[in-house]
């Protein structure tokens, strides 16, 4: 399994090229830009990104 | 798969989209190769100006979706591949990544390469100041000062775009600009932007990351200080991929006749043709007349349209896949401890995967995390560490689009 961190930004694009490639990846999105952010602004992400990730491993693990 | 095809397309962005959909819509049995992924340089752009009428705007991923959903109604085959060399014949001989096909006609449609200032050390810089994706890139210009090095309407867009979030914007122009007096006006009434003419980049000053470029005009050198520099200069064409045909001096294929060349079974189209006017109405209308005329190049068709879908060979190049795919391909060995982290290297995307996946390492008790990363942000990853990330880990956290 891999899930994606994809910015706001890149969904779109992510999302067409996923369907070229007939996957349907499981989509962590995080709010653009991460570039350039300071490490209290990058924090936030973490944070918002990590609870997503955290809910959506536990799934794919218990449903196995 | 197949290896005898009836017509390929080398390239997947509008030009070799549209080729291979035409094709596959006459009949013919087409695969479309791509070596990154398909949309080509729309896959850079955040909006699409002039297109899909002159003065008219869109969604560069919209385009992308409707080129790829018609691509695959038609039963086009892709191949995320890299073609490395074409041997014109009939049939032609294609040598690629996966292994060597043949074809009875080839539409090259590879486009141009990524814009360079020609200078030693530039390419240490890709990725620590050196650019050529405002879309992806500009947030990290953020209040600092860049130079967009140019003279057509796209790099004065570019420079527009930066303009938006950068504290300067120098458009650095080797000659004079080839831009509509449209965009001009633009460009005099943006604030923070100046353009040069007769401005050539003669240095670069970095340590480690940009610090400054060496700019040459009528007056003499000077030290620009900018952080950021995005070359839309030197792009050049695929001039040798395909045995004896001449290439302009951009080493874009010279053709004889629109997308013909002097191989009567080889069509060049789109940015990758010696007098393209590289913009998205006439890359469709190349692409058109390149799929019709690979086909008029066929003997005639024997059946119906040519069936199956879009068929991915390779769907491991900067999208993963999950579920069931992996599973198949993954040595099915590894379990839930085994958990590991992928970069695609672009600024901040390793802090942030780092960050979720010590929280991740954290809440499952893990006692390491796997990394690994692209050589850089704008190379295609590694097919060897993807089948290792597949192979030696039950879940890989990917960092994709920043
Ligand atoms: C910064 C910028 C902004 C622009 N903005 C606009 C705009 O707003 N409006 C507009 O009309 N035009 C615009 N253009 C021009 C337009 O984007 C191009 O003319 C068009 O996208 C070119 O399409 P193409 O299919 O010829 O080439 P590309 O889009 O470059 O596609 C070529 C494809 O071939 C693949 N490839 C290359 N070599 C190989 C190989 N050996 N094997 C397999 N695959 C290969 C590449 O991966 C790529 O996907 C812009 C151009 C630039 C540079």
């Amino acid at each position: 399994m891999a899930p994606l961190l994809v910015t706001s930004t890149f969904l779109p694009l992510v999302e067409a090229q996923a369907k070229a490639r007939r996957v349907s990846p499981r989509l962590i999105v995080v709010p653009h830009p991460v570039g350039g952010l300071n490490e209290g602004e990058l924090a936030a992400k973490i944070e918002t990104a990590a609870a997503e990730l955290l809910t959506l491993a536990d799934e794919a693990r218990g449903a196995e | 798969m197949s290896t005898e095809w009836e017509i390929a397309v080398v390239g997947g962005g509008v030009a070799g989209l549209t080729a291979a959909r035409v094709a596959a819509e006459a009949g013919r049995r087409v695969i479309a190769y791509d070596r990154l992924s398909p949309g080509g340089q729309l896959v850079n752009l955040t909006t699409l100006h002039d297109y899909p009428e002159p003065g008219g705007s869109a969604e560069p991923w919209a385009l992308i979706s409707e080129l790829v959903a018609r691509a695959e109604a038609a039963g086009v085959t892709m191949s995320f591949d890299e073609v490395t060399r074409v041997h014109a014949g009939a049939p032609a001989r294609l040598e690629t990544s996966g292994g060597e096909v043949t074809a009875g006609a080839v539409v090259i449609a590879t486009g141009l390469t990524n814009g360079r200032l020609g200078l030693p050390g530039e390419e240490a810089l890709v990725g620590r100041g050196l650019s050529t994706c405002a879309g992806c890139d500009g947030p990290l210009y953020r209040g600092k000062a860049v130079a967009v090095v140019g003279d057509d309407e796209w790099t004065a867009e570019e420079a527009l775009e930066l303009a938006e979030l950068a504290s300067s914007v120098t458009v650095l122009v080797p000659g004079t600009p080839r831009w509509s007096p449209e965009r001009d006006q633009r460009l005099t009434a943006a604030d923070r932007v100046e353009v040069l003419t007769g401005a050539m980049v003669t240095g670069l000053r970095a340590d480690g990351v940009l610090q400054g470029v060496t700019v040459r005009t009528g007056d003499g050198e000077r030290e620009l200080p900018v952080q950021g520099v995005f070359p839309y200069v030197g792009r050049s064409g695929p001039v040798g991929l395909v045995d004896g045909l001449p290439a302009d001096a951009e080493k874009r294929l010279l053709t004889e006749d629109g997308v013909r060349t002097a191989v009567p079974t080889v069509f060049v189209a789109g940015d990758a043709r010696a007098g393209a006017a590289q913009t998205l109405l006439s890359v469709v209308a190349d692409g058109a007349a390149a799929g019709q005329a690979a086909v008029a190049a066929l003997r005639p068709a024997g059946g119906g349209p040519a069936g199956g879908g879009l068929r991915i060979v390779d769907p491991t190049f900067g999208v993963l896949p999950d579920d069931a795919d992996v599973e198949v391909r993954a040595g099915g060995t590894a379990d839930w401890t085994q958990v590991a982290l992928f970069t695609n290297s672009k600024p901040n995307a390793t802090e942030l995967l780092r960050g979720v996946g010590e929280r991740l390492q954290a809440h499952w008790d893990l006692r390491d995390l796997g990394f690994a990363s692209k050589d850089n942000a704008s190379a295609a990853a590694d097919k060897d560490t993807i089948d290792w990330l597949s192979q030696n880990y039950k879940m890989v956290v990917v960092a994709v689009g920043d």
